[in-house]
């Protein structure tokens, strides 16, 4: 078990055809990821390493049936990538472009929500939006739908990862890895302000996983996820998580590297973040390394 | 992408908000030009990006020409949070007792993932601030970034804030705001004051505009107002490259590969006692020639007194992460000590490639923490 995909998630590929898209789809494909195909406007019928290349998501899904579909396609036309991909009722869409214009991502988040409330309201299993600007998600020695690197998730482990940044992503999941604990589900929600599924998204997914024990949270300054996050933590929370705030010693007002990163006013400061955990008994790890320390002091109890 | 106050009051005025009249001078002479012509009490602005201005002396009322060439003279050329005022906006003054002041404002807000429409009717004072001291005094409302503000939903806003004066003209203001804040991909807009006169009607007095910089390739007539002086020297330089760089105050250059790991990696320095000189993301996947530029650039910094480059290998490749330090070193360009700390794809290869270097220039640690005090230490020789 893993939360959102596992071994048998069938995946396309929307921008197969470009650099990123290619070379992430033989990377998933080593890793045993079940690619089944691509999508690229007008080069439908073309091959890409065996996989069938379509015109459009609708002829993908008629033809080869993805529970997922990752997009790489560059920033002017990702938002269209993820509303195509919804309106073809793919179950999950994974956006791993950066740059994408926010106000793109807030009309692109409003109407995956709106489809996803109607299919579920037909019996359906709903669309969810992960990203943009995001490493994907990874359910280790299962499939990987991102463009993590391989080699750290080749292992099972029992702990979730949900992570803004995607340097730190791979960070924790090396030392979590080192440490004999492992990852079970590691979700990249994203650097952007905008993004599909947020931490409180994800942790009821976690908290109803009979496969993850603990869950490990690395957020970063700028918005009021991560104090989101925490509430929803206090509130609903049996399992234990541990929390790392990336960029506390930065300056407000400047964007540092992901369009979200930016404290603005009294909003998103490392301060504000830091209370909401200790209000939730959250422990916050001051270093990546500790954030094992705290978990195997956890978990050891 | 932050705008000038005369240039975030164009484009209002393009989308039919009723904005101050104001001219820009770039000297005294000018803006004593514009007063006479005027013919009346003028404002000078200064204008540079960043908030009170007006407490720093960058704001003056002049009643005449003469005062309004003296106040020029002041406020060109002062330094107002580390920026130099090299124009200002010359505005028709208004009696602010024969009226009152509000705030309005549009702001990307990821909680509601959309626009956030901010009314308050205590105008004039910073926004942040009033968040702070009296939240409660300020009505959000989520705009549908598809649809836009209704009217109605702008003339519910105004009446819960406690908006006196022509309500259907109020509401149209913060419609059309809203509007330019959609179409041209604000990440905030601001009209503080909005200052309603004696008669009920509102004008625009002071605006901040705020653009997303993802979106400047559809929007290519304001992507052309970016200007040099309002960033870094080096900041310019590193878009170029297209490497995200902040100038920061230390003497440690950071670099490193992806936003949240050198984010984490200034936490580091800073933890470890030293100073980060700046923030500079290389991107996934950077080759040696990429790094070598990024090295480069941060040298250029006189500040710089050692760099702490920190890698996780994942589409990056370490050797070649490597290979870019020493060809630096061999073109005689690293004038000072590389402290690094490389883990990941190809870590072995780099090592190897390291250990052919014979030089004190370059260390390689396993830890990120032995890294950053070793170039901690470095810049504080």
């Amino acid at each position: 078990m893993s939360i959102l995909v596992n071994k048998d998630s069938k995946v396309i590929v929307q921008g197969i055809t470009g650099r990123e898209g290619l070379n992430h789809t033989k990377a998933m494909l080593a890793f045993g990821t079940k690619v089944v195909g691509g999508v690229t406007p007008g080069k439908g019928g073309q091959e890409v390493e065996g996989l069938p290349v379509f015109d459009s998501v609708q002829a993908a899904v008629d033809a080869v049936h993805p529970d997922v579909s990752i997009i790489f396609v560059p920033p002017f036309g990702a938002a269209d990538s993820v509303l195509e991909a919804a309106h073809a009722d793919v179950e999950l869409i994974v956006l791993i472009t950066e740059g994408v214009p926010t106000v793109d991502m807030m009309k692109a988040v409003q109407e995956v929500k709106a489809l996803d409330a109607a299919s579920r309201q037909h019996g359906g299993k709903g669309i969810r939006l992960i990203g943009g600007n995001c490493p994907g998600l990874v359910s280790s020695g299962e499939t990987k739908i991102g463009i993590m690197p391989n080699r750290i998730y080749e292992k099972k482990g029992r702990i979730g990862l949900i992570s803004r940044s995607g340097t730190l992503t791979y960070e924790s999941a090396k030392l979590l890895g080192d440490a004999g604990l492992g990852c079970s589900t590691t979700v990249g929600i994203g650097g952007d302000p905008v993004i599909g599924t947020t931490f409180a998204d994800v942790l009821p997914l976690f908290e109803a996983d009979p496969d993850t024990d603990a869950v490990v949270l690395i957020g970063e300054i700028g918005g009021a996820d991560e104090e989101a996050a925490a509430e929803y933590i206090a509130k609903h929370m049996k399992k234990p998580v541990v929390a790392f705030i990336s960029g506390r010693s930065a300056p407000a007002g400047k964007r540092m590297g992901h369009a979200g990163a930016i404290i603005m006013g009294n909003i998103g400061t490392p301060e504000s973040k830091l209370a909401a955990f200790a209000a939730a008994n959250v422990p916050v790890a001051d270093t990546m390394p500790q954030i094992i320390e705290l978990l195997k002091g956890i978990l050891n109890k | 992408m932050k705008l000038h106050e005369y240039q975030g009051k164009e484009l209002l005025r393009r989308y039919g908000v009723n904005v101050q009249d104001g001219k820009v001078a770039y000297t005294p002479d000018e803006v004593r030009t514009i007063a006479n012509e005027y013919g009346q009490a003028v404002v000078v602005k200064a204008q540079v990006y960043v908030g009170g201005r007006g407490k720093a002396g960058g704001v003056k009322f002049s009643p005449t020409p003469d005062k309004a060439y003296e106040n020029a003279e002041k406020i060109l050329g002062m330094d107002i949070k580390g920026l130099t005022v090299n124009k200002v906006l010359v505005t028709k003054a208004v009696d602010i007792d024969a009226g009152v002041e509000y705030y309005v404002g549009m702001i990307v807000d990821r909680n509601v993932q959309s626009f956030t429409l901010m009314a308050c009717a205590e105008g004039g004072m910073e926004i942040e601030e009033l968040a702070v001291e009296r939240p409660e005094a300020i009505i959000r409302h989520r705009v549908d970034p598809v649809t836009g503000l209704r009217p109605y939903e702008a003339r519910e806003v105004a009446l819960k804030a406690g908006f006196k004066g022509n309500l259907n003209k109020i509401a149209d203001i913060m419609v059309r705001m809203s509007k330019a804040a959609i179409e041209l991909d604000a990440n905030l807009v601001e009209i503080n004051p909005l200052f309603i006169d004696e008669k009920g009607n509102p004008l625009a007095l002071d605006t901040k505009f705020d653009v997303d910089d993802n979106a400047l390739f559809r929007h290519p007539d304001l992507a052309a107002l970016r200007e040099s002086e309002a960033d870094h020297p080096l900041e310019i330089e590193a878009a170029k490259y297209g490497f995200a760089y902040v100038k920061l105050e230390g003497s440690t250059g950071v670099l490193g590969n992806g936003a949240g790991i050198v984010m984490t990696t200034l936490d580091v320095v800073n933890r470890v006692g030293g100073k980060p000189a700046n923030f500079l993301d290389i991107g996934g996947g950077a080759r040696a020639d990429i790094v070598y530029n990024a090295v480069k650039l941060v040298l250029k910094d006189p500040e710089v007194k050692s760099i702490f480059i920190n890698i996780f290998g994942g589409i990056t490749r370490a050797d070649e992460v490597a290979k870019g330090v020493i060809q630096a070193l061999n073109e005689g360009i690293l004038t000072k000590p590389v402290r690094m700390r490389i883990a990941g794809t190809a870590e072995d290869e780099a090592k190897a490639l390291l250990a052919e270097v014979d030089s004190d220039m370059i260390k390689m640690y396993p830890d990120m923490f032995q890294a950053a005090e070793a170039a901690v230490a470095e810049a504080a020789k």
